[in-house]
């Protein structure tokens, strides 16, 4: 049986992510795949503890780092807009003490940072650069008879680019700055 | 041994200095992590991620050298730089031991 669940997390809550699906699985519904904006396909199987890791590569992983992952117990399923998903049973973590693919607070703060320069800048440079000059153009008419329509839509594109990123930003800074030395 | 090398390796971090020790004979990432755990009775554990990470940068900045390549995986091997590396950290390494201990240690 399957089921297909709708989710939002944004690029600053892949911790959270992590932690849903682990749940998802320890109910007996494992993850088939994802793909945007947020739809998850699971597939009913018995429950069990997994661990859950993303891991963003911006879709620059190699053969190796795969083939390392999986000798360090990943089993690696399926990628999304750069980010790949692995998952291992608990059962097998505990006995090797590996439930994390970043061990150190250094190389977790890293991974914080990659999103942000990969990301969260490209997101930033959007909104000042197409977003922000649209509306101004919208707002002062010079979209003809659709002006109106225009106005609204960039001003709700405006609210949501705002909210997230300000909820990313202040997100990722933590996260990074929790780990950073 | 450059400023830069110096600046980011004197003083490592716990998963690199144990990478870099493990290399002083030719393995593979998942062999070290499996030499660092039994080395470590279980206490130091590194993540295939941050295992990929320091590797590739160790390789980048000269530690250590592809060694040669078994069952698709990459062995590697410590460099010059990366000895002259490993000294600088054991010294430092041997310092706070022996200053931990109230002793001194001559200039």
């Amino acid at each position: 049986m399957r089921k297909t669940l709708f989710r939002y997390y944004t690029i600053a809550d892949y911790m959270e992510e992590e932690d849903w699906l682990r749940r998802e699985h320890q109910s007996g519904w494992k993850l088939i795949s994802m793909t945007i904006p947020g739809i998850y396909t699971f597939e009913s199987c018995a429950p069990e503890d997994v661990i859950y890791r993303l891991d963003f590569k911006n879709n620059e992983q190699t053969e190796g780092y795969m083939q390392m992952a999986a000798d360090f117990g990943w089993e690696y399923f399926d990628q999304c807009m750069g980010w790949l998903y692995f998952r291992k049973p608990a059962a097998a973590a505990g006995a090797e003490g590996e439930d994390e693919l970043f061990s150190d607070n250094a190389s977790k703060a890293e991974m914080a940072e990659k999103i942000m320069k990969k990301r969260y800048i490209p997101l930033l440079i959007i909104f000042f650069c197409c977003l922000l000059p649209n509306m101004f153009n919208s707002m002062n008419g010079f979209m003809g008879p659709y002006s109106t329509f225009f106005t609204i839509f960039f001003g709700i594109m405006f609210v949501v680019y705002v909210f997230l990123l300000l909820h990313c930003g202040i997100k990722l800074k933590k996260i990074r700055d929790q780990y950073k030395e | 041994m450059d400023d830069r090398i110096k600046r980011i390796y004197v003083p490592m971090t716990e998963s690199g200095f144990y990478i870099l020790f493990c290399l002083q004979a030719p393995q593979h990432g998942y062999g070290i992590s499996q030499q660092v755990k039994q080395l470590t009775g279980g206490t130091v554990t590194i993540g295939a991620g941050t295992m990929y990470g320091t590797l590739s940068k160790m390789e980048q900045d000269g530690l250590i050298r592809f060694f040669s390549e078994e069952n698709k995986r990459k062995l590697y091997l410590i460099t010059e730089l990366g000895q002259e590396v490993l000294a600088l950290e054991l010294k430092r390494i041997e310092r706070l031991y022996i200053n931990s201990k109230g002793v001194s240690v001559d200039a």
